[in-house]
């Protein structure tokens, strides 16, 4: 039929558990950094110094960071998605 | 003045990352917001982390009880539900009977949650849904605060409130009430009141409404809006100042929230039938009528309008209250409710109303208990309280009545020490704006050091104290005095924060439902005896088994066990918990009697004699006799119940009666546990009465571990099978001697073993020729 | 030990709805050339379970070579028996198949297949083990705290076979030598708590003889009603096993009250009673967790041993005879543990039931496997016949389309059946960036929410920005 389990391996996560902490602390810090930035820039730029390409790209960033950042936190605390 | 705070910032040379001082204050302000919201929900996690993720106490596990049937079953199915396993056999209207804003929030959250598929569930909701809550109050109270004074208050009032004991005490986690959200929506009614007070505009009168929707959705509190706002728009009009913006506001809200606060099921045509609700109705006759007086003042500008105008303020105040008094007598307004009495007159309660003075909550609070729950802002908040009173404007008037009536409330019940907290934290938190503004206000020519004051309300909140000596730009005895100010508030501020963990996590941390013992080498022990016994119940009982206990247990048993419960923490119905009293205070054979009416099937009684547990039943016992013998004056006597000297006690001196009542009886049957001498009761720390007796009418069902709760199985008729009248003669006869004996016993030193088989001998004896005789 | 027992039970493949249904339709005869030479039985009834194991001489009387036998369970038995195996001299698990013979409808049959025919006058000596649930019966069915549980238990003294067996010997195992009274045919004795029966010569086939024991029996009689084992994989390197059980003492009722006092007064009180019991989890299990639907219940030991994790697990309270609990326990497990793979393939190896405690019943098990989202391809080959229930899907963290759920149904399970299921599927590496890109995404979503807020001017009329 298919593949016997002789020819198959044994599957570990990707990403060794060790490190879900410290990724998470890495990732969330820089995240929130970026989301501060996000903020403080829309609470303080006026409609004429705003440019919408560096706001987009400070979201971005934040949200890439963050999010994975989040992921993390879950895998952390037990929460395997 | 007020908003010094922001204001002066503009000065500050640009520094930073941020190139930008408003970007800056913004990022301060959210960080510091965010930060007491999460300094506010670490403190409150205690109990989850010693014990578990568990819900609290009594009443909480009503709450969680409905809202898991409201998650379950939907919202109308819930308005709808009558619960028949309580209160049996009346059953309970829980769906008119509750304040639904709570099992809504949480059944929300549940909702939202659960569509986004994060499967939390709902009684995890439920435990941290007052913690979360406190994070909101505090913002609430921020902004409340920087409506009244400034933001840089209201930073500190959000700091405040996020860890005070008083509110901590209501919030922490697992401690499931309508307290914790209620409070919230009280600070955010009172910040959109002065905010649509300031602007006079309908858009934020709305907003207040609904936010008093919400509070009047939650919690019975919402009695003290819908007075203090009367009571502010009152005092504003004797004052002297009405103005258009009053006027709009109060009519709106006023208008709106009658309106939507009838929609609560529960609280239905209360706002205009009771007269805890008139005072509102009142406010608002009269600021009508003098809004007409002064249309017409406007009309005719030159006229004598100001006597009129006096004058016929008058009139309408006496009519209007004429018009109450008088609905109140004809009977379509309510008289005030004695739970309302029991705020006027301390000692009401324990004369009328003894099912509210047993609960230890509703005692006058001490000096003490003030200073432990808000600690040193009990001192600093008539500073500023005063410091209002002295700018006084229309929002400063209203906390400072705010502030009067909480003081005098938190005066009369420990209960409401809770509506005394925000207003306590608001205004201290004015004190210690105005304080650090005054002691930082002298530098304002060296430009750095008003920075620093935007450095210290951020480090207070996060705990860090680093900068405090840093306005070192001046010399002189001002500095040191400067200096020295701030060190000794700094170290005033730490000492609070330390006292707030301290007492959240040693007087407001404990589930009750699970105790726990140290050992003398610190182990720590678990005592789950709640759990087991309900445990017990849910699992091996009839699915309708209906449980007596005292009312205290009824949420938890209904809520643990899931079996119907006679009474329980709701005390709607006094003469039912009177008969459940007065079964725990008669003989065996009259409460057999009085059980069978109610169809017992199984009696549940707490007992601490063995572990030394102070609040158990027999602890409680008088109580249930002098609610009892409110209803059935005939049949239970307090006095009966004392020793001759008019003493409580449960040892071999104590009275016939109280050694013969099935509450002495259920705790102490066949208790041989305990201390040194076997059968030794802790608690009491006395040696109990009567013992090695038998029970006829029940058997016992199961006694936890620790002997801390105790279910007896009331037998069926043909389960005992003497005739039962000669019986019921033999035991009284009998006790007489029997408590004779053991007078004699003791006179004589004998050993507590042969005692109990003495005891037994005579009984039957005796009784088998009392028999014969008759 | 147990794989191997996999591999001979292939006849339980995919889709077995009604599975032992679907093969009774073998039709079998008895064949007149084999004879029992010899059986050496073993009935242990000291714990709640009955345990037989017959030790068989089958001999090939006749001429051709013989290549399978039948093993026979009398009517009377048959809802009872949980398990039944054989194994040749080598400890092999030979394969058993279920059939039918005509005329002997009450009967259930089991054909063994040999792995090298039987020859001529030649002989072959196999084990067969049986587990019956339930066979031991209370009496009286009430008892009180304090009394001894005595059981009944009534079987055939003769090994109950189709073929004619020459001799045979019967060893009942009871552990105790409290024996209130037991079946006496000649020759008997009884020793050290063993009764042993035999031997017996020409007994004809179907011979049943009623054997009848009542003892006393102090060992747990507990009764799992319902076990839901959930299996949740997922691929950040975990395997998540929750079992949500429920469990009666189903020994002799407890009649009258409980008494704590009596109870706590020596440590033999309620000799019935179960105060505690082990289960065993794989040595790799962390984060254990144990608790009802009131919390935590912290009544419980945990000791970490070489090759498994014991979990000493008390109840909130003693078990008493009719008293019933319920109570979730689980756990971690790392996936390289149980899991496989090439490429894209994946496959599960996982017990489908596992150890609760030692002698174990357990009326209903349903086995719920959860899989990552986006797994296709579903296979999966069960140890023994089991009833596979409908897929469904399961929506938990960060999904969008659900997880498959594979569920499948078995009564009557007893130790016998702690045995590995094989499940494969397909499953795209590059899915597992979904659950993450979904947060980004979501993220992202708010602050494009902001942008536009911020562009937005909700003011009927412009403001006057003097009102403070």
């Amino acid at each position: 039929m298919s593949l016997e389990i002789e020819s198959m391996v044994r599957y570990a996560s990707p990403i060794n558990p060790a490190v879900f902490p410290h990724l998470t602390m890495l990732l969330l810090g820089i995240g929130i950094f970026f989301t501060a930035w996000f903020f403080v820039y829309e609470v303080t730029s006026t409609k004429v110094s705003r440019h919408l390409f560096k706001e987009l790209l400070l979201a971005l960033v934040a949200a890439l960071f963050s999010g994975f950042g989040i992921l993390f936190l879950l895998l952390w605390v037990g929460i395997y998605v | 003045m007020p908003s010094a705070a922001t204001e002066n910032k503009a000065n500050v040379p640009k520094k930073g990352i941020f190139n930008n001082t408003t970007g800056f204050s913004t990022l301060i302000t959210v960080t510091v917001l965010s930060l007491a919201w999460l300094a506010g929900f670490a403190s409150r996690l205690f109990a989850v982390i010693r014990f578990e993720s568990i819900i609290h106490e009594f009443d909480p596990w009503f709450n969680y009880r409905s809202t898991a049937y409201m998650v379950q079953h939907g919202f109308y199915n819930f308005l709808n539900w009558f619960d028949e396993r309580a209160w049996y056999p009346l059953g309970r209207i829980v769906g008119g009977t509750v304040y639904p804003g709570l099992m809504i929030t949480s059944g929300t959250i549940h909702w939202i949650l659960h569509t986004l598929n994060i499967p939390i569930h709902i009684r995890d909701i439920c435990v941290f849904l007052a913690p979360v809550f406190s994070g909101l109050t505090a913002i609430a109270t921020y902004l409340l605060t920087s409506e009244l004074w400034s933001r840089g208050a209201g930073l500190f009032a959000a700091c405040f409130i996020a860890i005070i004991p008083g509110y901590s005490s209501r919030s922490v986690a697992g401690s499931y009430d309508n307290e914790g959200i209620a409070i919230f929506a009280l600070q955010f009614t009172y910040y959109l009141w002065l905010k649509s007070i300031k602007s006079g505009s309908i858009f934020w009168s709305i907003c207040t409404a609904l936010s008093y929707f919400y509070m009047v959705s939650a919690w019975g509190g919402y009695v003290f809006i819908i007075n203090l706002i009367p009571l502010h728009v009152f005092v504003l009009l004797i004052m002297g100042r009405f103005s258009q913006r009053l006027f709009v506001s109060y009519s709106v809200f006023y208008i709106v929230g009658l309106l939507l606060s009838m929609q609560i099921p529960f609280v239905g045509f209360q706002p205009i039938r009771t007269s805890e609700h008139m005072a509102a109705s009142g406010v608002f006759a009269l600021l009508m009528a003098i809004g007409a007086l002064k249309y017409l003042h406007s009309l005719n500008p030159k006229g004598q309008w100001k006597q009129l105008l006096i004058l016929g303020g008058l009139v309408a105040a006496v009519t209007v209250f004429l018009a109450v008094v008088l609905l109140t007598y004809m009977g379509i307004i309510a008289p005030w409710s004695g739970r309302f009495y029991s705020l006027w007159d301390t000692g009401y309660a324990k004369i009328h109303i003894p099912i509210i003075a047993s609960v230890s909550e509703h005692q006058p609070t001490t000096w003490s208990s003030f200073f432990f729950d808000l600690h040193v802002l009990v001192c600093t908040f008539p500073v500023g309280l005063w410091y209002c009173i002295k700018n006084v404007n229309d929002e400063r008037v209203f906390v400072a009545l705010y502030a009067l009536s909480a003081v005098y409330f938190a005066g009369v019940m420990v209960r409401l020490m809770l509506t005394l907290t925000p207003v306590v934290c608001v205004l201290a938190g004015i004190a210690f704006s105005i304080l650090l503004d005054l002691v930082l206000r002298e530098d304002e020519t060296p430009a750095p050091t008003q920075e620093s004051d935007d450095k210290n309300l951020y480090d207070k909140a996060g705990k860090l104290k680093k900068r405090t000596p840093e306005p070192v730009g001046e010399t002189g005895l001002g500095m040191n005095v400067r200096s020295g100010t701030l060190i000794a508030f700094m170290i005033l501020l730490m000492l609070f924060s330390v006292h707030c963990t301290w007492a959240t996590s040693n007087a407001y941390s404990s589930p009750s439902i699970v105790l726990a013992s140290y050992g003398n080498d610190g182990s720590r022990k678990i005592l789950d005896d709640f759990r087991e016994a309900y445990g017990w119940l849910s699992q091996n009982t009839a699915e309708d088994a209906r449980v007596m206990s005292w009312w205290d247990y009824g949420y938890q048993i209904a809520g643990m066990g899931n079996r119907t419960t006679l009474v329980d923490n709701n005390t709607w119905n006094n003469s039912h918990i009177a008969l459940v009293g007065k079964a725990m205070a008669s003989n065996e054979t009259a409460a057999y009697n009085i059980m069978t009416m109610l169809d017992v099937d199984y009696v549940l009684v707490i007992f601490g004699g063995a572990i030394g547990y102070s609040g158990d039943d027999i602890n409680k016992f008088i109580w249930m006799v002098r609610i009892a013998e409110g209803e059935h004056p005939k049949d239970i006597h307090e006095a009966d119940y004392f020793t001759e000297r008019g003493e409580y006690r449960i040892d071999s001196e104590a009275s016939k009666t109280m050694l013969n009542s099935l509450m002495y009886k259920l705790s102490y049957y066949r208790y041989d546990s305990g201390g040194s001498p076997p059968g030794f009761d802790r608690t009491r720390g006395a040696l109990p009465g009567l013992r090695g007796f038998k029970l006829t009418y029940l058997e016992e069902a199961y006694t936890t571990e620790h002997w801390l709760v105790r279910i007896y199985r009331v037998k069926k008729p043909d389960e005992f099978n003497r005739p039962r009248l000669p019986l019921a003669k033999r035991t009284i006869q009998t006790s007489n001697v029997m408590s004779k004996k053991l007078a004699v016993d003791i006179g004589h030193m004998t050993s507590k073993r042969r005692k109990g088989a003495l005891k037994n001998k005579p009984i039957l004896v005796k009784g088998k020729k009392v028999t014969k005789l008759d | 030990m147990l794989p191997a027992m996999a591999k001979i039970q292939f006849f339980a493949f995919i889709l077995l709805y009604v599975a032992s249904n679907c093969i009774s339709v073998n039709v079998d005869n008895i064949s007149s050339d084999v004879r029992i030479k010899n059986v050496d039985r073993s009935i242990d009834i000291s714990s709640q379970l009955v345990k037989i194991s017959s030790k068989i001489t089958f001999e090939n009387a006749g001429k051709v070579p013989v290549k399978q036998f039948l093993l026979a369970v009398e009517g009377a038995a048959k809802n009872n028996l949980a398990f039944i195996g054989a194994r040749d001299s080598n400890n092999k698990d030979l394969r058993l198949v279920e059939t039918t013979v005509k005329g002997h409808d009450n009967v259930k049959f089991y054909r063994v297949e040999l792995k090298e025919p039987v020859n001529a006058a030649a002989s072959v000596v196999i084990t067969s083990d049986a587990v019956f649930s339930k066979a031991l019966l209370p009496h009286p069915t009430a008892i009180t705290q304090q009394e001894d549980q005595l059981v009944k238990y009534n079987s055939n003294l003769y090994f109950y076979t189709p073929y004619k067996v020459l001799t045979q010997k019967t060893t009942v195992v009871l552990n105790t030598k409290s024996v209130e009274s037991f079946t006496k045919v000649k020759p008997f004795s009884q020793q050290d708590g063993n009764i042993n029966y035999g031997p017996y010569s020409n007994i004809e086939p179907f011979t049943e003889k009623e054997l009848s024991l009542h003892y006393k029996n102090n060992s747990p009689f507990l009764t799992v009603t319902r076990l839901e084992r959930l299996i949740e994989v997922s691929h950040w390197g975990n395997i998540a096993i929750e079992e949500i059980i429920e469990i009666e003492h189903s020994g002799a009722k407890l009649k009258g009250p409980f008494s704590r006092y009596d109870y706590q007064q020596d440590h033999h009180s309620g000799p019935a009673s179960v105060r505690s019991y082990k289960t065993l989890l794989p040595a790799s299990a962390s984060d254990v967790y144990y608790r009802d639907t009131n919390g935590n219940i912290s009544t419980s030991n945990m000791k970490v041993k070489k090759d498994s994790v014991e979990l000493d697990l008390r109840p909130r309270y003693p078990l008493f005879g009719g008293w019933r609990s319920h109570y979730t326990l689980g756990y971690n497990v790392p996936s390289y543990e149980y899991l496989y793979h090439s490429g894209n393939e994946y496959l599960l190896k996982m017990r489908a039931v596992d150890h609760v405690f030692d002698d174990m019943q357990i009326d209903e098990l349903v086995t719920k496997i959860i899989l990552p989202e986006g797994s296709t391809n579903i296979k999966i080959n069960f140890p023994f016949a089991v009833t596979r229930l409908p897929d469904s899907l399961h929506y938990t963290y960060l999904d969008t389309k659900g997880r498959p759920v594979i569920t499948f149904k078995k009564s009557n399970v007893v130790e016998n059946h702690i045995q590995d299921f094989q499940l494969r599927y397909t499953f795209p590496r590059i899915l597992m960036l979904q659950e993450p890109l979904l947060v980004v995404g979501f993220l992202y979503a708010l602050f494009l929410c902001v942008i536009v807020y911020v562009r937005l001017d909700f003011s009927i009329h412009k403001p006057e920005h003097l009102k403070e």
